[in-house]
């Protein structure tokens, strides 16, 4: 994986106040710790930061601060929820040639069997991989894969040079049966039965009897 | 329709809408989710109607997930009642949900299947939403 360069300043203010006036200038605050190192406290353009986080462990080599070999890895990435911009972001500093231990995604590729309802339980694996050299995702092929099947974290073909760290039994996808008519009628015309269960268990609340009542007793 | 089967107090205070959610605010379980982005309060009956919208509309593929459980009941008074003499009888059952918060998820189906299905859900519910993908990050 290329790595992407970014320049940083270094950040001299601190507390919700100096991050809050960080953030309306366009900058992200962060943080650079890692390898024994004391935590150096950094301020990153927040346009160039998230063009580079759109790359699952994106390197990114830190220009503008003290130090020799400033590769890092982005470790936890905060976000707003709603409107999606960077608030904060933690940097891991590694060595080339160093292994280190991420979560690489799990794509899965091709069509299951006809009748038959995907459901992926894990969307990444945890690997150790060197650090330069970190795959983008796992790639696993499911073409025509029959009902009842199911893929194990062991059943992923890994790139040479790349060990899995997550347990090798741990199920990734299965395939279950598609509803059948009954269930799916079951489900979805519950309505009137609940509805008309439901009725009752208001006029009891009216009452002064309500169900929760009944049963906190 | 979804209720608590226990309760250690039949009526409680309003919650709090006050905020942002404090999680919950990912895809963990499908690939798509419907994120609410205004606060309100959803009743079983909302949730239940949702549901049923989405399963409709996916038909036999697909699974669908609630990660919000109305637990908290709301009273009313009756019409015409003078005030005071105690507190109403609960009415309803909600999950005071706050922005960010994401509600439902659904798996198992194509993106523009499931981004039907979750419009047709979104119409059942008291707040404005928004569609939402799972994302993968360091």
């Amino acid at each position: 994986m290329s790595e992407v360069r970014i320049a940083a300043e270094p950040r001299t203010e601190f507390g919700k106040g100096a991050a809050r006036r960080v953030r309306r200038a366009g900058k992200v605050p962060a943080v650079l710790y890692g390898h024994g190192t004391e935590p150096r406290h950094i301020t990153l353009p927040g346009h160039d930061l998230m063009l580079a986080l759109k790359t699952p462990n994106v390197l990114l080599r830190v220009d503008g601060i003290p130090g020799a070999d400033n590769l890092a890895l982005p470790k936890s990435v905060q976000r707003d929820p709603i409107k999606g911009f960077l608030e904060h972001v933690d940097l891991l500093v590694v060595k080339k040639g160093e292994k280190v231990s991420v979560e690489v995604s799990v794509n899965l590729t091709g069509d299951i069997a006809a009748g038959g309802v995907l459901t992926q339980e894990l969307v990444t694996v945890e690997v150790l991989a060197e650090a330069t050299h970190i795959p983008e995702g796992v790639d696993h092929d499911i073409e025509g894969l029959e009902v009842g099947a199911q893929i194990t974290a062991g059943d992923l073909k890994l790139p040479s040079g790349v060990e899995l760290v997550t347990d090798p039994e741990s199920i990734v996808a299965t395939v279950a049966a598609e509803r059948t008519d009954e269930e799916l009628a079951e489900e979805t015309g519950e309505t009137a039965e609940t509805e008309a269960e439901g009725e009752p268990a208001a006029e009891a609340a009216e009452s002064g009897e309500a169900a929760p009542a009944e049963s906190a007793e | 329709m979804l209720i608590p089967r226990k309760v250690k107090h039949r009526k409680q205070h309003h919650p709090s809408l006050k905020g942002r959610a404090k999680g919950g605010t990912k895809v963990n379980f499908g690939e798509y989710g419907i994120q609410a982005l205004d606060s309100a309060y959803v009743t079983n009956r909302q949730i239940e109607a949702a549901r049923i919208a989405m399963t409709r509309h996916i038909r036999r593929g697909g699974k669908v997930w609630i990660n919000i459980f109305p637990d908290r009941p709301i009273t009313k008074k009756p019409a015409e009642t003078r005030m005071g003499s105690g507190k109403g009888s609960p009415e309803w059952w909600v999950a005071p949900v706050k922005p960010g918060r994401v509600m439902f998820e659904l798996s198992g189906v194509p993106e523009p299947v499931a981004k039907e299905a979750m419009r047709r859900a979104m119409h059942k519910l008291p707040m404005k939403c928004k569609f939402v993908k799972r994302e993968v990050e360091a």
